[in-house]
């Protein structure tokens, strides 16, 4: 068995392919022509934003640290959010915490250590949550309540606002097992409680058994 | 040579050797065959009553012929065994009984009875009596002397056979002679032989046997088992091709939190399995998902021919993809197939009207404009008056109005009424720590036309029904109490098939499915007749009569033993129905583990729990939570790891961040 | 098959049983039992043969492996044109985090995969592949760290870590870059009217 598995051996699509992919000199990305899968994509687009990363870094035994420059530039931005939120001008705070995101997500390595960007992005995922809900854009909140969840923020707090977000949505049948899962968490939480049983007057109410 | 063997020259023994093979092939399949056309027909019969002459009526005439069709080849093979194995059976018979060679043999069988004519129960009196006047007729001393020679030795014969008898049946070493070895002198020689009818041995056929014999050895048999074998390998022991079930389970192993599971991920996953290459190999998994999203939309589609095949194979798939789902434990993905499950058996697309649309003669497009409420849900359907429904959902012809409105009220709707885990052998409501617990679920099955009423009038003893005394019976032989669920209502879809649920188990600590799901096939839906109609139906308390309703009931195996350490763990379940929209229940039931207290009397402390139980505290719906007070102790670390498909996030459990951001969402309403 | 008549010139006890005496050479069980010995010999080494090449063929439980010929794409482009240096070792570092990602996915699933094979949900076949799979993405991870030592010598200590690192982060980004597909289906499948501001339409 040993011998046909021992050297990985380079797969004929190198040579199918090659053709295929470009490279720009100027922005050193890569490109392919052909659109069709998704993963080849995806990985693609991994590559060039880890050469973005590189290019710049001139330490050539560079370690998983966080960026000092842009956890400020992100925090600066994300502030000024939170100072409109205060401000009572939640559109502008929305859309800037939004940039604060999409700063996020370009500014920072892809090797800056893991457990500090998710603490990042969970801050400002919670928050943009809660901006959010606010606005209405209760499609939007639930969609980064199933990310935050997702990412591990099981908490009763993102049960909470996700029951919320789902029940204005009138999608109660989704809402209820978030609300009792919540519950399980914390069975005397008392938003959830109220919650819980707005969603089930809500059920009677769809059912027509009120 | 070592030992010679008889072949069976007289034709003796082969017969009976044929003859009990043939037995043992033909009368189970006989039987088989009789149960099927007298119980078949006569519960096709119960049911037939109104709901499946509807559910026929319904039924278009190529699915009709497809069901017939199907049926026929099925019942015709039976018949074809059966007549030929009859006719086998009796010309063995008759060879038999015109065979004086095995008349002979029975006749020198001994027995001791039949010789002295007395029965098996008669006396050592009776016995006595018996061989005395016996042995007095045929004693040698007083045979008449008219006898022949050849009359007076058989007589002589008999006489000592009759001495023989008695000795038989008296005489304690003949008698255990006779109980060891059928014969009173003792271990007679026993003869081995081949039951092979002599003309197939010798003479000019005997080559044709041993070409047999070599054809059966080297060919078939290898053959037989080789094919055996390899189908064997080739389906899994679900039955379904092992490449499809091996397809299912990359699936889910490739499966990343980033990917959005619905519908059409689901059909094309089933539309790629093996046996549809297989059995068409001419279309592609693309067409082959068009068959039946165009299946699911009512539509026709250009590769009609494949429909039925198609439809009818993807219910195993289904099922399969759900088990293999829940085994990697996402919810998600097991959730999801068995709503579109659902959509294919209904022949209605997921949609937030769907309960509406699965019902037959519902012109979509009507409803869609003419409705100012939104309903969604069957009962709200039948909170309007019957013309108003009628005009709603677009009928206009009356009958075709009535027969959508009794399938719409016989859609079993499922209210919980409890939920609890059980430790079988205790009435307690607290597991021992390791003790093996099953999750015990009271449901009241009710028609979408009923009006709702609170548990609370519902009798206690008809919620616990655990007699104390039973409490060792087994959970699971007692569901076999409830009977089979009838046919679900599926016109579209080319088989029959019984109504059925599904029960999923999911942690509510990581949101995953921790067992493969059960099925429940059992489940009484006489409440479906009770008259409680919402629409008329004033005074809830006065028109209210406990009698009307059973309890049904769902035990759904735990997998798991009982955590080890003390504390409420809560449980997710969802018994969800892959025929019909509207008819799942989703509900969360907490596991409480408890050391029981120092050994009191077992009896007392049951009835002390019954107390208690009737006391009433079950009244409001039991939620899991709400009224009862929890330890908050969580023994939390049992599960091994907090995995994350794709991301890990073991690193990182700081929410200290969350007090500030919290409350303000449910402020803002 | 003694037949006494036809012989004469014999005791009585030889002529009851006269054994046919056959010349036999002494190689002839040699001959057979090498015979046997080398036919069996052949079938096994063949067989043992086609069933490497069978595992050899099954194809692999992950979807394709695009990091890794994407890696061996860029690397060949390398060799032709004018690549900066550091797209390779991007390359490189997409490679090893998948190569990370796959080990830690096949430890996570160890279990569903045996409870599937135990109860026979999945063929041998499957079993096999999965085997096969574990041994070659420990493969695949050391031929990154060797291609990683020869891109710079020095490297393959904090490439491990940064290779760790990297695929956490893209999973946790891929996850992101999916809300925006998410909402659009659920939007669909739930027939929610959204105005432009994302508010429900009542």
């Amino acid at each position: 068995m040993g011998q046909s598995t021992g050297a990985t051996p380079p797969v004929p699509i190198t040579a199918k392919n090659k053709t295929m992919i470009q490279y720009d000199s100027n922005n050193k990305q890569l490109s392919i022509d052909n659109d069709s899968n998704t993963d080849r994509l995806t990985n693609l687009n991994q590559i060039n934003k880890l050469t973005t990363a590189l290019v710049p870094e001139t330490n050539p035994n560079f370690q998983p640290q966080p960026n000092n420059e842009t956890t400020n530039m992100v925090k600066n931005m994300f502030q000024s959010g939170m100072q409109q939120a205060q401000n009572k001008n939640i559109p502008d705070a929305l859309r800037k915490v939004d940039l604060a995101v999409d700063m996020r997500n370009k500014a920072r390595k892809p090797w800056e250590p893991f457990s500090f960007q998710l603490q990042e992005l969970h801050m400002m995922l919670r928050n943009r949550t809660d901006l959010e809900l606010v606005s209405q854009r209760n499609l939007d909140a639930w969609q980064d309540l199933e990310m935050l969840l997702n990412c591990g923020m099981v908490v009763p707090e993102v049960f909470i606002r996700l029951t919320d977000c789902l029940l204005k949505l009138n999608l109660v049948e989704l809402a209820r097992p978030y609300c009792e899962r919540g519950l399980s968490l914390d069975p005397k939480n008392g938003p959830l409680l109220a919650l819980f049983q707005a969603c089930e007057k809500k059920m009677l109410e769809i059912e027509g058994d009120l | 040579m070592p030992q010679n063997y008889d072949y069976d020259e007289a034709s003796t023994t082969w017969p009976f050797f044929v003859l009990t093979v043939l037995f043992v092939a033909v009368t189970p399949v006989t039987l088989i065959e009789l149960y099927r056309l007298i119980v078949g027909d006569s519960s096709d019969k119960s049911s037939s009553s109104e709901w499946s002459q509807l559910h026929e009526k319904y039924t278009s005439e190529e699915v009709r012929k497809y069901r017939l069709a199907n049926k026929k080849k099925r019942s015709k093979k039976g018949i074809y065994f059966i007549t030929v194995g009859w006719v086998l059976i009796s010309m063995l018979i008759y060879h038999i009984r015109s065979n004086d060679a095995i008349y002979q043999i029975a006749a020198a069988a001994f027995d001791p009875y039949e010789l002295l004519g007395v029965t098996l129960s008669s006396t050592d009196k009776e016995i006595k009596s018996a061989y005395r006047k016996l042995s007095v007729k045929f004693h040698p001393d007083k045979l008449s002397k008219d006898l022949n020679e050849i009359e007076r030795t058989a007589m002589e014969e008999q006489f000592v056979m009759i001495n023989k008898a008695y000795k038989a049946l008296t005489d304690e070493i003949t008698k255990e002679n006779y109980r060891k070895y059928g014969h009173p002198d003792g271990p007679q020689s026993t003869s081995h032989g081949i039951a092979l009818p002599k003309f197939l041995v010798e003479g000019g056929t005997s080559p044709f046997v041993v070409f047999a014999y070599f054809i059966l050895l080297a060919f078939v048999l290898p053959m037989v088992v080789s094919k055996w074998w390899s189908t064997s390998q080739e389906y899994t022991k679900h039955g379904i091709h092992s490449e499809t079930a091996s397809h299912f389970v990359d699936k889910m192993f490739n499966f990343k939190p980033s990917y959005v599971v619905v519908p059409d991920l689901i059909i094309k996953w089933i539309s790629e399995a093996k046996e549809f290459q297989l059995k068409f190999p001419e279309l592609s998994s693309v067409d082959i998902a068009n068959i039946i999203h165009s299946h699911v939309n009512r539509e026709k589609t250009e590769n009609e021919y494949a429909r039925n095949y198609v439809l009818t194979k993807s219910s195993l798939l289904f099922h399969q993809l759900i088990e293999i789902a829940s085994t990697f434990r996402n919810t998600e993905v097991a959730l999801m197939a068995l709503d579109t499950y659902k959509t294919v058996v209904q022949a209605t697309p997921l949609s937030p009207h769907s309960q509406i649309f699965q019902l037959p003669n519902v012109d979509k497009e009507h409803f869609l404009d003419s409705t100012t409420d939104d309903i969604c849900a069957l009962g709200k359907l039948f909170t309007y008056p019957d013309d108003k429904i009628g005009k709603m959902l677009g009928i206009k012809d009356e009958t075709a109005l009535n027969e959508t409105l009794k399938v719409a009220s016989r859609i079993p709707k499922l209210k919980l009424v409890k939920g609890s885990f059980k430790v079988r052998g205790s009435s307690l409501n607290t597991a021992e720590p390791g003790s093996t617990p099953h999750i015990q679920v009271k449901v009241l099955v009710r028609s979408p036309r009923h009006k709702l009423f609170p548990n609370s009038l519902i009798p206690a003893e008809k919620i616990a029904g655990d007699d104390p005394l039973l409490l060792e019976q087994d959970p699971f032989e007692k569901l076999l109490e409830q009977p089979l669920l009838p046919e679900t209502f599926a016109p579209l879809l080319p088989t029959k098939r019984r109504t059925c649920w599904y029960a999923l188990v999911v942690s509510q600590k990581d949101g995953k499915i921790i067992q493969t799901p059960s099925l429940a096939q059992r489940l009484s839906l006489e409440n479906l007749d009770v008259n409680f109609d919402k629409r008329v139906i004033k005074d809830l308390d006065k028109e209210f009569n406990a009698e009307d309703w059973t309890i049904g009931t769902f035990s759904i195996p735990f997998a798991q033993p009982a955590p080890k350490e003390e504390g409420t763990y809560f449980f997710r379940v969802v018994i969800k129905s892959p025929d019909y929209f509207g008819s799942d229940l989703d509900f969360t039931v907490p596991l409480t583990v408890k050391n029981t207290p120092i050994e009191t009397d077992p009896k007392k402390e049951i009835l002390e729990e019954l107390d208690s139980d009737d006391s009433g505290n079950e009244g409001e719906e039991n939620t899991g939570y709400s009224s009862e007070d929890f330890d908050e102790s969580d023994g939390d670390d049992l599960e091994e790891d907090s995995d994350f498909t794709d991301i890990d996030t073991d690193t990182e459990d700081e929410h200290e961040a969350t007090e500030e951001t919290t409350e303000k969402s449910s402020k803002t309403d | 098959m003694s037949d006494n008549g036809t012989h004469f010139n014999e005791t009585f006890f030889e002529g009851q049983e006269k054994p046919e005496i056959k010349v036999v050479s002494v190689y002839t069980p040699l001959v057979y039992v090498s015979i046997l010995v080398i036919s069996l010999m052949i079938f096994a080494s063949k067989y043992r043969r086609s069933q490497v090449k069978k595992l050899a063929e099954l194809p692999s439980i992950f979807d394709e492996h695009e990091a890794r010929d994407l890696y061996f794409a860029i690397a060949e482009l390398a060799e032709t044109e004018q690549l900066h240096p550091k797209v390779v070792k991007a390359a490189l570092l997409n490679r090893g985090a998948e190569a990370v990602r796959r080990t830690i996915k096949l430890r996570e699933v160890a279990v569903q995969i045996e409870i599937l094979y135990k109860n026979g949900s999945v063929d041998d076949k499957y079993w096999q592949r999965y085997q096969n799979e574990m041994k070659l993405v420990d493969l695949e991870l050391k031929s990154c760290i060797e291609e990683a030592e020869r891109l710079q010598p020095d490297w393959p200590q904090a490439f491990v870590n940064l290779c760790r690192e990297i695929c956490f982060n893209q999973a946790l980004q891929r996850r992101y870059d999916s809300i925006l597909d998410r909402k659009n289906i659920f939007q669909k499948l739930y027939q929610l009217k959204l105005d432009d501001n994302g508010k429900l339409i009542q």
